[in-house]
C-alpha cells in the first residue's frame, strides 16, 4: 500500500505529517509527501524552468523545496524517521524533473527507503487526482479547509481513501468513531477502522444511526460483523446507538477528541455535487480528523 | 445513472467542473454565431469577432493548454469560412512569428552560457554597496540589458544575484521581507521599463512592426523605434527607482558584508572562457544585424541568423533549445497575429475602431484624447491580464484603424503594453520573481498602480512633446 501525504505549508501541515506518518509507521506503508505550489502561467513556464535551472548552479533551492525539507526535519525530530547523516548518499540536494510540473527531490544525506519527496506545481485537486491515478496510492492525507467545494472536490475526485486532518494533537488521548451502516463501503472502513486503531493503540466506538429508532436489519448484521472483527484483533469497542440525523450525531458525538471513519457515500455523484453528502456534512462541520475510506 | 457507472460520472463532473470556461466559451460563440450581424459589420467580420473573443476567454481563464487555443484559433478561422486553409497557413508565420521564436531561442542559448555570474559582478561594481543603489542600479542594468536582449533572458539572469545578495546578507530566501521585495521588483520593472527600448525589447514591438508594415502603413526601422521610445526608458528609470524604494523602503540601507560575499564567490569563476566571448561577440554581431541589416532581410531573420551561430558554434544543443524553448507561445503569437490579420481584412477590426470612437467620443468630446485612452489606458489595463504581446496582436488592429498618425498610436500601443506593472500574469518577469514564493500578487499593486500612472502621464509629455521634433 501506498500513503500519499499532502502538504502547504509549515505553519497547518504539522498535525497532518503527525497523523500521516503514525498510520505509514503501522501498515509499513510507503510514503510519499508532496507539496503542491502555485499554478504557473503557461506563458512563463520555461521561463520558469529557465530560472529554475539557475538557480541551482548559484545553489538557491527551488521554491517549494524548503517546505519539503522542512517536513523532513519535522520527521526526524519527533522520531518517525531515522537520520543516516553519516551516511550522505547524495551530497547534494538533487531534482529530478519527471514531468513538467513533477519535480521528484532528494536531500542531502536523507536516503530513507519508502519515502519520497515530490514537487508539483497547478491546481491542487487536479494534481493530486494526476498524483493518485498515476502513482496509484491507496490514502491520500491532506490538512483541512474551509472551504466547502474543495472539500467536496478532495473526496469527489481524488480516487484513494482520503484523510482530511481538520486538527490533531499529538498528545490528546484520541479514540475512534466508526460510523457503522449497510452500506458496501462499510466493511472496508472497520478494515481501516481496525489498523487505524492498532497503529495508535486506541479504542474504537462503533457508531450507528437510525432516522427514526428502527434499526434495519442489514444495519444489525452490519454491527455485528464489525464488533466480531474488532474483538478478533482485541481492540476495546463500545457501540453507540444513536437516533436523529446521521451528521449532528457523529459530530456531536465526536467531540474534538475523535478520528472519524466512514465509507463513502454511495450516492450519485451528481447528487454529491449538488446537495452535499454524509462524509461531506461530517468534514465541514467537524474539528477532528475525518478519514473517507472507499 | 442512464447506464454509466459512477466513475464515468464523476470523471465527466470533474472534467465540466474544470474547463466551465471552455464550455462558457463554446455557449457565448453558438449564441453569437446565430445573432444577426451589427450593422456596418460584414458577415466574416462578426465570424472573427467570436473567434477574438473565445481567443480571450481562453487565454486569460487557462481553462485548455495555449497550443490549443492557438490551433483552435486557425481551425475556426477556416471551419467559420473566414479564411482558407492556405490563407490561415501563409498568415500563420511571419517575420514577427520568426523573430519571437528566434528571441526565445537566442535566451536559451544566451542563459545557459554562465554569463549570469559575470552579470553579478558588472552589476554590484557598478553600484556599490548601498541599498538605495543597488536597487536602482537593478533597474537600470535590467532595463538597458532587456531593451536588446528580451526581458525573459534578463529576468531570469538577474534573479538568482538579487537571490545571492539577499542571502548574502542573511536573511532567509524564503521569507519576505521589504528588502526581498525591493529587488525583486526592480528586476520585474526594470525588465517592463527596457522592453519598449529596441523592436528586439519584445515580441510585442515586432508584431506591431510587422502590423504596420503588413498593413502598408510604414516601415520603421531599429534605429527610428530606438529614437522614439529610449528617452522615455531613460525618463522612466529613476520615477521607477524612487516608487520602489518609497513602497518597498528596507531597513538594511548598506549591504557591505552581502555584496563582499558575492565578490569573492563570483571571483572563484576566473575569466572569461573563450566559449563566453564568443557567445557574447554572436550576440554582438546579431545586434548590429538588428541594426544595419533588419531594414532588408527582416528581425526575425537577424534573430535566427544568431540562433544559427550559436548551433553552428556548438556553444548550445539543440536538445537545449528544444526543451528550454516555449513553443506554445510561438504557436500562440503566430495564431493570434494571424486572427489579428483577419480581424484587419475582415474590417472587423474598423468596426470596433469605429464603435469606441464613437461611445468614447461622448465620453472625451476630442477624437485625439479618444484614440490616446485606448491605445494607451486600455492596452496598459488589458496587458496586466492578458500578457503583453498577446495584447497587441489582438489590440493592434483596431488601433491602427482608429485614424491618426499610424506610427504614433502604433508605437504607443506597444509602449502601454509595457505597463505590465499590476498582476502576475502581466509579463514573464513579473511571473519569474513571484515563483520565488517571495512576493505576494497583492504587492503588485502597491507599487505597481504608482508606477502605471506615471507611465502613463509621462508618455503623454514625450508624444506631445518630443515625438513632433522627431517626427
Amino acid at each position: 500500500m501506498k500513503i500519499l501525504i499532502a502538504i502547504s505549508s509549515k505553519e497547518y501541515s504539522g498535525p497532518t505529517l503527525d497523523v500521516g506518518m503514525n498510520i505509514a509507521r503501522a501498515l509499513n506503508a510507503s510514503t510519499t509527501i508532496l507539496d503542491v505550489g502555485e499554478k504557473i502561467n503557461e506563458m512563463s513556464t520555461k521561463d520558469i524552468s529557465i530560472t529554475n535551472e539557475l538557480m541551482d548552479t548559484w545553489n538557491i533551492d527551488r521554491p517549494g523545496i524548503e517546505v519539503l525539507e522542512w517536513a523532513y526535519h519535522y520527521l526526524v525530530k519527533n522520531s518517525f524517521i531515522d537520520d543516516d547523516s553519516e551516511e550522505e548518499v547524495f551530497k547534494n540536494k538533487i531534482v529530478k524533473e519527471s514531468t513538467s510540473n513533477r519535480t521528484e527531490v532528494f536531500l542531502k544525506g536523507a536516503s530513507i527507503e519508502k519515502l519520497s519527496l515530490i514537487l508539483r506545481n497547478g491546481d491542487i485537486v487536479t494534481e493530486l487526482r494526476d498524483e493518485v491515478r498515476t502513482y496509484d496510492y491507496g490514502l491520500t492525507i491532506i490538512g483541512g479547509s474551509s472551504k466547502r467545494s474543495l472539500a467536496h472536490d478532495f473526496i469527489q475526485y481524488i480516487e484513494s481513501s482520503i484523510l482530511i486532518v481538520n486538527s490533531f494533537n499529538l498528545d490528546k488521548n484520541y479514540r475512534i468513531l466508526l460510523a457503522v451502516d449497510d452500506s458496501p463501503g462499510t466493511a472496508n472502513a472497520v478494515k481501516y477502522g481496525i489498523r487505524v486503531a492498532q497503529a495508535f493503540k486506541i479504542k474504537v466506538d462503533l457508531i450507528n444511526i437510525s432516522k427514526d429508532g428502527h434499526l434495519k436489519e442489514g444495519y444489525n448484521n452490519a454491527i455485528n460483523r464489525a464488533k466480531k472483527m474488532l474483538r478478533r484483533c482485541s481492540i476495546d469497542t463500545e457501540v453507540l446507538l444513536k437516533i436523529g440525523d446521521p451528521v449532528e450525531n457523529i459530530i456531536n458525538t465526536a467531540g474534538d477528541d475523535h478520528i472519524i471513519i466512514m465509507g463513502a457515500s454511495t450516492q450519485s455523484p451528481l447528487a454529491k455535487f449538488f446537495v452535499g453528502s454524509k462524509p461531506l456534512g461530517v468534514i465541514e462541520k467537524s474539528t477532528c480528523p475525518v478519514l473517507i475510506v472507499k | 445513472m442512464l447506464g454509466f457507472s459512477t466513475k464515468t460520472v464523476s470523471n465527466v463532473l470533474f472534467w465540466v467542473t474544470r474547463k466551465k470556461w471552455l464550455i462558457l466559451a463554446f455557449l457565448l460563440s453558438l449564441s453569437f454565431f446565430y445573432f444577426p450581424s451589427p450593422d456596418g459589420l460584414s458577415y466574416a467580420g462578426h465570424r472573427t469577432l467570436i473567434i477574438v473573443l473565445v481567443t480571450l476567454i481562453l487565454i486569460i481563464s487557462e481553462s485548455i493548454p495555449l497550443p490549443a487555443v492557438a490551433i483552435l484559433i486557425l481551425i475556426m478561422q477556416v471551419i467559420l469560412g473566414i479564411a482558407s486553409a492556405d490563407e490561415v497557413a501563409s498568415s500563420f508565420m511571419s517575420d514577427a512569428v520568426f523573430f519571437i521564436m528566434g528571441s526565445l531561442m537566442l535566451a536559451v542559448a544566451i542563459v545557459s552560457q554562465g554569463l549570469d555570474k559575470r552579470l553579478a559582478l558588472i552589476v554590484i561594481n557598478f553600484t556599490g554597496n548601498k541599498t538605495w543603489r543597488i536597487s536602482s542600479g537593478f533597474i537600470f542594468i535590467s532595463a538597458i540589458l532587456s531593451s536588446f536582449i528580451g526581458e525573459h533572458t534578463v529576468g531570469a539572469m538577474m534573479l538568482p544575484v538579487a537571490l545571492a545578495l539577499i542571502r548574502n546578507t542573511g536573511l532567509s530566501t524564503k521569507k519576505a521581507t521589504n528588502l526581498s521585495t525591493l529587488l525583486l521588483f526592480s528586476i520585474a520593472y526594470g525588465c517592463s521599463i527596457g522592453s519598449i527600448g529596441t523592436p528586439s525589447g519584445g515580441g510585442r514591438n515586432v508584431i506591431m512592426i510587422g502590423y504596420l508594415a503588413e498593413f502598408g502603413m510604414a516601415h520603421i526601422s531599429y534605429l527610428d523605434w530606438m529614437k522614439y521610445t529610449y528617452p522615455l526608458l531613460l525618463l522612466e528609470i529613476p520615477f521607477a527607482a524612487l516608487i520602489l524604494w518609497h513602497t518597498f523602503t528596507p531597513t538594511q540601507k548598506l549591504m557591505d558584508s552581502a555584496v563582499r560575499k558575492l565578490k569573492v564567490k563570483v571571483a572563484k569563476n576566473g575569466k572569461l572562457t573563450s566559449d563566453q566571448i564568443l557567445a557574447i561577440i554572436i550576440f554582438f554581431i546579431t545586434f548590429l544585424g538588428w541594426v544595419f541589416l533588419s531594414p532588408y532581410i527582416g528581425l526575425g531573420i537577424v534573430a535566427l541568423c544568431g540562433v544559427f551561430l550559436y548551433l553552428s558554434f556548438g556553444l548550445i544543443d539543440w536538445q537545449q533549445i528544444n526543451k528550454n524553448t516555449n513553443w506554445a507561445v510561438i504557436l500562440l503569437f503566430g495564431a493570434a497575429i494571424s486572427l489579428g490579420i483577419q480581424m484587419k481584412e475582415t474590417g472587423a477590426a474598423l468596426w470596433i475602431a469605429d464603435q469606441t470612437l464613437y461611445y468614447l467620443q461622448i465620453v472625451f468630446k476630442d477624437l485625439s484624447v479618444v484614440r490616446w485612452f485606448t491605445s494607451v489606458v486600455i492596452t496598459g489595463l488589458l496587458t496586466n491580464l492578458l500578457s503583453n504581446a498577446a495584447t497587441v496582436a489582438v489590440l493592434g488592429p483596431i488601433v491602427l484603424d482608429m485614424g491618426g498618425d499610424p506610427i504614433t498610436i502604433g508605437i504607443m500601443t506597444s509602449i502601454a503594453s509595457a505597463f505590465s506593472y499590476l498582476t502576475v500574469v502581466a509579463s514573464p518577469t513579473c511571473m519569474i520573481i513571484h515563483s520565488t514564493g517571495l512576493i505576494n500578487s497583492s504587492d503588485y499593486l502597491k507599487a505597481g498602480w504608482k508606477l502605471f500612472v506615471v507611465s502613463i502621464l509621462l508618455l503623454l509629455l514625450v508624444s506631445k512633446f518630443y515625438w513632433p521634433m522627431i517626427s
